[in-house]
């Protein structure tokens, strides 16, 4: 028994040497990066996506025909886009004219990447579907895009693809919620990304102009931005444009919505 | 009562030119034959080829796939996905206890039975004897490994069936080539169950003790294993016995890549060399006192 | 022919010293044993026997000094050493889940015997230490005689030049001594050098030409039976009289050479050469005193080898070996 734990205990000793001194020389570089994954993804997605089309008698939905292309992020703006996590963030692009892409272009994929270069993919039910689908036979089966298992090549082309798409900028605020002095506030969200989001968010309630704010939020993350003006009493509403120079609104450059004030 | 025997013999020719010197074949039979008289090594062998046929129903008869481990979401429905479902899982510490039950003991068994001495006052050199186990548990690891996969593959075919496969490129298999490739997977596991079947021979001389011989290989696989996955310390993963159990996921990509297994072929010749190599020197250079 | 396989020694130790740690096992043994001899080793447990026998056997290595086994040593000839060797070391060990039968086939591979002719030669030696008959049974079912025997067994099958036994006769019960003591005179009567270990001078004594005896490590002794008992002491004797007060007189004052005195468990322990004790054993039926009782307390070898070795632990505790060895047994299927 003692030889065996003192065997033990020498080999992780070892282990943990060794681990500490490469990691302290070099840094600890993993095979999973960036460009690998862009790489990767797209090719299982649009096999996968052409085995969807096909169970859906969806016609003329080739892997070639997608021309799937992918960006991805881990950790947004303040981590580093390598190695393993739950983190990575992938937008992927397609053409498929029987499901047009929303005004940003791309829809969004969550991955679970392991160190062995093999990732679980999962995708916005918007784009993708549901976990099950019904097929043409009337069948429910397994939606093979909804999440996806993949292995990309550990020592594959690791030059950067270039793919960038802009960052999505969404109004997350849903009710509107005046502070003392009637001024209001709405939160802003800058989703996975290549750019940021900068732009202009200006507010009108009825005819009267509650002025404008600018905003520039890092990607991944979310700004509350106040209105300066307060709101006159017994306004119903509250217009508001969002005008994205960097990054793109969930309209295009320009989106306007309209929230509700709360009654009395 | 015979006397004959005990009178002095006076060396004969035969004696003179080769006084009974053993070959390796001899020494090879001898530990054939205790592996063979051994309830474990029979154990070992019918259960290779019974428990992945208990696996297999089992997993088939969930209402869920196991879908946490690689192939495990078609495992219910495609006998492919499962034969490599089984595979990833049997790699964790199935294979490396496989072997280490029979090479972590087969040195060690010599001192839990006193019989060193027994067996070094013979003809046989130490050296001959040491590759001559070495041999023995290497072949034993195979054939397991061997009627394992044969096994798996066979009975994941006949129980939940032979559809195209989907690769890890999202591509699709046809099953006639996904047989060749099943196969090929768990073929390169040969490469890393050999190196285990080392670092237990090592156990087995250092250590003189099977459990040690058997347990150790396994955590140190499982710590491995471990070391292998966290983020950070990557750089490690070339030099760790596991990561070559993980080299077949190329074979199922489209492409296909094939450097992970060319590099599983340098990890487990290193690890197999180094360990029998300090094997070999200790037994070589250790006092017998023992039995 | 081998040119000097006659004239050479069988066993040739020169200087052979082997330490572990603090403790010297063997302290620089000097030994030679003649071809055709029959040589004993001497000493109580612990002496070091086993220690060098180990290295004759090349399981140990000396830490310096070589041994020469028919002119060959180990760090030049290797497993060479062992041809023409053979021979057990403390009790003989075999794989308990093997039959007598298949331990021996698997050894007479070890000896490179051809399997195909080892059969017949197998059942002589069986034959040999009557263990004919019960040579399918496993191992493990085997009594510690019946393992011992497989021991001799498994060494005569390589018809050796040189039959080493350590402490044959070690653990068995007393017929298992008697017969053991009658198959080692048997096997020394046909011509065999053979080097036997023992810590009993009478096992000893009855078969060897020379002896070593050992004690903590160093040669006590050295030479033949025959300088042995020259070099003996006058063995005591226990006398049992019907007045011992007047016993003890008589031999102050008639027989100043023969020292009487009372011993431990009552009674009277006299010694001196064997005619004055004679004398003196006379002068008390004449003195009218009843002798009860007159044994000789141990054999002269006996005494010697004790004072020799120094040690005064009762010289027969016939359950001590065999306790070591139950102790053994169970630590064996404990694991």
């Amino acid at each position: 028994m003692r030889r065996f734990i003192i065997s033990v205990a020498a080999a992780m000793l070892v282990v943990l040497a060794v681990g500490g001194a490469v990691v302290a020389g070099d840094g600890g570089g993993s095979s999973v990066t960036r460009a690998r994954l862009e790489r990767s993804l797209p090719v299982a997605f649009a096999n996968l996506y052409a085995d969807q089309a096909k169970l859906l008698g969806h016609h003329g939905v080739t892997p070639a025909s997608l021309h799937a292309e992918a960006m991805c992020d881990k950790g947004g703006a303040v981590e580093d886009d390598i190695g393993p996590g739950s983190n990575w963030n992938c937008l992927v692009s397609w053409t498929d004219p029987a499901n047009p892409m929303p005004p940003e272009g791309y829809g969004k994929f969550e991955l679970d990447v392991h160190s062995n270069g093999c990732y679980t993919a999962g995708g916005s039910s918007k784009l993708v579907g549901y976990q099950t689908i019904t097929d043409t036979k009337g069948d429910v089966v397994t939606n093979p895009v909804s999440e996806f298992d993949g292995c990309f090549d550990p020592n594959g082309d690791n030059t950067p693809t270039g793919n960038l798409f802009p960052s999505l900028t969404s109004v997350t605020t849903t009710a509107l919620l005046p502070d003392a002095d009637h001024r209001i506030s709405l939160q802003l969200s800058c989703g996975t990304g290549a750019t940021g989001c900068q732009g202009m968010l200006s507010a009108v309630a009825g005819s009267t102009k509650l002025g404008s704010v600018s905003f520039d939020i890092p990607e991944e993350q979310t700004a509350k931005l106040r209105i300066p003006t307060p709101v006159p009493a017994g306004t119903d509403a509250v217009d508001f444009t969002l005008t994205v120079t960097r990054g793109t609104g969930p309209k295009g450059p320009v989106s306007e919505t309209s929230l509700d004030m709360p009654a009395g | 009562m015979t006397t004959t025997v005990a009178q002095p013999r006076t060396p004969t020719s035969e004696q003179v030119t080769d006084p009974g010197r053993p070959r390796f074949g001899a020494a090879l039979r001898w530990e054939t034959r205790k592996l063979r008289a051994q309830l474990r090594a029979r154990a070992l062998v019918i259960g290779a080829i019974l428990a992945p046929i208990a696996v297999v129903l089992v997993v088939h008869s969930q209402p869920r796939p196991p879908k946490d481990t690689l192939f495990g979401r078609f495992a219910t429905e495609n006998g492919f996905a499962m034969a490599l479902l089984v595979l990833g899982v049997a790699s964790q510490w199935v294979l490396p206890l496989l072997t280490a039950i029979v090479a972590g003991d087969i040195f060690a068994s010599e001192d839990q039975h006193g019989t060193w001495k027994t067996v070094l006052t013979r003809s046989i050199s130490r050296s001959r004897l040491f590759w001559a186990k070495a041999v023995v548990a290497v072949v034993f690891a195979l054939l397991t490994l061997v009627l394992l996969a044969a096994s798996t593959i066979a009975f994941s075919v006949l129980i939940v069936g032979a559809h195209p496969l989907t690769g890890l490129s999202g591509q699709t298999i046809p099953a006639s080539s996904a047989v060749a490739l099943v196969s090929t997977a768990w073929a390169s596991m040969a490469l890393p169950m050999v190196g285990f079947t080392c670092l237990a021979l090592l156990f087995s001389v250092w250590s003189r003790n099977a459990a040690v011989g058997i347990a150790a290989p396994v955590v140190l696989g499982l710590v491995m294993q471990l070391v292998g996955a966290l983020g950070g310390i990557e750089t490690l993963r070339p030099f760790l016995l596991t990561t070559p159990f993980e080299a077949w996921h190329g074979l199922l990509a489209a492409p296909r890549f094939t450097g992970p297994l060319l590099e599983s072929v340098v990890t487990s010749a290193g690890w197999s060399v180094a360990c029998l190599t300090a094997a070999f020197l200790i037994l070589r250079r250790r006092d017998i006192t023992g039995g | 022919m081998h040119p000097d396989s006659s004239t050479e020694l069988a066993v040739d130790a020169v200087d052979v010293t082997k330490r572990y740690g603090p403790l010297v096992a063997v302290d620089n043994l000097n030994l030679q044993v003649a071809p055709g001899e029959v040589y004993g080793i001497l000493g109580p447990n612990g002496a070091g026997k086993t220690t060098f026998l180990r290295m004759l056997f090349g399981l140990i290595r000396p830490d310096s000094g070589t041994v020469r086994v028919f002119g060959r040593a180990w760090a030049d000839a290797g497993v060479q050493v062992l041809d023409g060797v053979a021979g057990f070391i403390e009790s003989p060990r075999f794989y308990p889940y093997l039959t007598g039968r298949q331990n021996l086939e698997g050894l007479a591979l070890l000896d490179g015997t051809d399997p195909t002719r080892s059969g017949s030669r197998i059942d002589e030696v069986l034959d040999v230490v009557d263990l004919a008959g019960r040579e399918n049974d496993k191992v493990a079912g085997y009594s510690y005689g019946m393992r011992q025997r497989l021991g001799v067994a498994a060494s005569l099958l390589r018809d050796p030049r040189l039959l080493v036994l350590d402490e044959p006769a070690n653990g068995l019960d007393p017929g298992g001594i008697r017969d053991m003591r009658a198959l080692v005179k048997r096997l020394t009567e046909g011509g065999l050098t053979v080097l036997l270990s023992s810590h009993h001078m009478d096992e000893v004594e009855e078969i060897c030409d020379n002896v070593t005896i050992m004690s903590r490590g160093r040669v006590a002794f050295h030479g033949s039976i025959g300088d042995l008992r020259a070099m003996a002491p006058d063995p005591g004797h226990l006398l049992s009289t019907s007045d011992d007060a007047r016993a003890v007189v008589l031999a102050r004052e008639l027989h100043p050479a023969v020292a009487v005195e009372p011993d431990g468990g009552g009674g009277l322990v006299a010694s001196g050469a064997s005619h004055l004790l004679s004398a003196y054993v006379a002068d008390l039926v004449r003195a009218d005193i009843e002798l009860r009782a007159f044994t000789p307390t141990r054999t002269p070898l006996e005494a010697l080898f004790f004072m020799l070795t120094d040690t005064e632990a009762e010289p027969d505790e016939p359950s001590e070996p065999g306790e070591r060895f139950a102790h053994r047994q169970q630590a064996g299927a404990a694991r």
